[in-house]
């Protein structure tokens, strides 16, 4: 069947899993347990994915093409082959944008309606 | 204690647990990722273990449990609906053949009726009937038929594409009751002329939203084919190009009939062989 043309913007908005998938695959490849340490690393705790959340997810962006599975093992002696490993397509970089920048345009409306004031020193960059 | 695998008992027993929980995992969904969840349970399972012992081993218990409620929800709901949807595409898509086939047969047979304005009955009443059932099965059939399409194409479409379905949708319906009030109603045949109109109109702008969008595997001038046909018909009948009485000649008639069962009939045919692949893409 031949691959459907999909917009970026069809895919939004992303879920938070999805969101923080694509964001941990950022740097490059990863397997499922690298995935969520990223995750939890990059959000200090805040965000724990279970394996079914993970995995599910993973089901789900590999139909949509936003990440691929990936036969390139950084480092065979240092792991086990039998994981998979992940990494984003050229679609997933697109749709991973497009869903940042329009996080960013609502942070800025929010802001503008001033609805940080009084948070303190805690930003949020737009 | 250490438990067969090396690891403390209390982790051995956590991963044996857990994957004879996966059996609550739809099956094909635990046959592609049911080893590398536990893979990455058990690494989570020596991390916590690690970092908290016995009380975050709990933490992480606690965590997963609510993990599997909500996920194994989800992979039933998903697997259901994409099941019926993938059903109700095939069938809906042997059901758009079977209309086609129907309605233009229906059609063909009604024109060897001599006298079109009398009541069913008398020599031509084999005519009548056929052209009768066939014409309201095929119209009923052209319903179910596009319901489907819409069901199993309108994600891939976008919003113009998605619209023009659900207009092709709203037309065969009207036209169905535009049939079958037809004996009863004299401005029946106007309803059922004008919702065909529609239907065909919407497939045949439907059919270069999916040229453009790549909409099928392949065959994307199937709609046109199905909905242009028609259209061309009223044209010419309305301008009176072809003909002195403002009338469409009956070979274009001919033609069209033939133009949208021919196009019908490769949707249908694409709708089912293409069922199990039209599921929503959203992530």
């Amino acid at each position: 069947m031949a691959e459907v043309a999909q917009r970026p913007e069809s895919f939004l908005p992303l879920t938070p899993a999805v969101f923080h998938i694509l964001l941990a695959l950022t740097d490059g490849e990863k397997h499922g347990y690298a995935v969520m340490q990223e995750v939890e690393e990059m959000t200090e705790g805040k965000v724990q994915m279970g394996p079914g959340t993970l995995y599910g997810s993973i089901k789900r962006m590999l139909a949509a093409g936003l990440i691929e599975e990936s036969d390139d093992r950084p480092d065979p002696t240092l792991d086990d082959e039998r994981r998979r490993y992940y990494r984003q397509t050229g679609l997933g970089r697109r749709v991973l944008r497009e869903e940042t920048e329009r996080m960013a345009e609502l942070t800025a409306l929010a802001r503008r309606k001033r609805v940080l004031a009084g948070i303190g020193s805690r930003s949020i960059p737009t | 204690m250490r438990g067969r695998t090396g690891a403390p008992a209390t982790i051995d027993l956590s991963v044996r647990i857990y994957t004879w929980l996966l059996a609550a995992y739809p099956g094909p969904f635990r046959a592609e990722y049911g080893r590398h969840m536990t893979q990455v349970f058990r690494d989570v399972c020596r991390r916590d273990y690690s970092r908290g012992g016995l009380s975050g081993m709990t933490s992480l218990w606690a965590r997963t449990s609510l993990d599997l409620v909500r996920t194994t929800a989800e992979e039933h709901i998903e697997r259901g609906i994409e099941m019926n949807r993938e059903k109700f595409v095939r069938w809906s898509g042997w059901a758009l053949v079977a209309g086609a086939v129907l309605f233009a047969a229906g059609l063909i047979i009604g024109s060897f009726d001599s006298f079109d304005m009398d009541p069913i009955g008398g020599v031509d009443a084999v005519y009548e009937i056929s052209q009768i059932v066939g014409l309201v099965a095929g119209q009923l059939l052209f319903v179910i038929g596009l319901l489907g399409l819409r069901a199993g194409y309108a994600g891939r479409s976008g919003s113009l594409g998605a619209g023009l379905l659900l207009l092709a949708v709203i037309g065969s319906v009207v036209s169905l009751g535009g049939l079958l009030v037809m004996s009863s109603v004299e401005e029946g045949w106007l309803v059922w002329m004008g919702g065909y109109l529609a239907m065909t109109l919407a497939l045949a702008v439907f059919g270069i939203v999916a040229l453009r969008r790549r909409v099928f595997s392949r065959w994307n001038f199937a709609p046109i084919l199905a909905g242009v046909g028609v259209p061309l018909l009223f044209g010419i009948g309305m301008v009176g190009v072809s003909s002195v009485n403002g009338q469409a000649p009956e070979w274009g008639a001919f033609l069209a009939v033939v133009l949208t069962s021919v196009g019908l009939i490769l949707i249908g045919y694409r709708m089912q062989a293409e069922a199990g692949r039209t599921g929503e893409v959203a992530a």
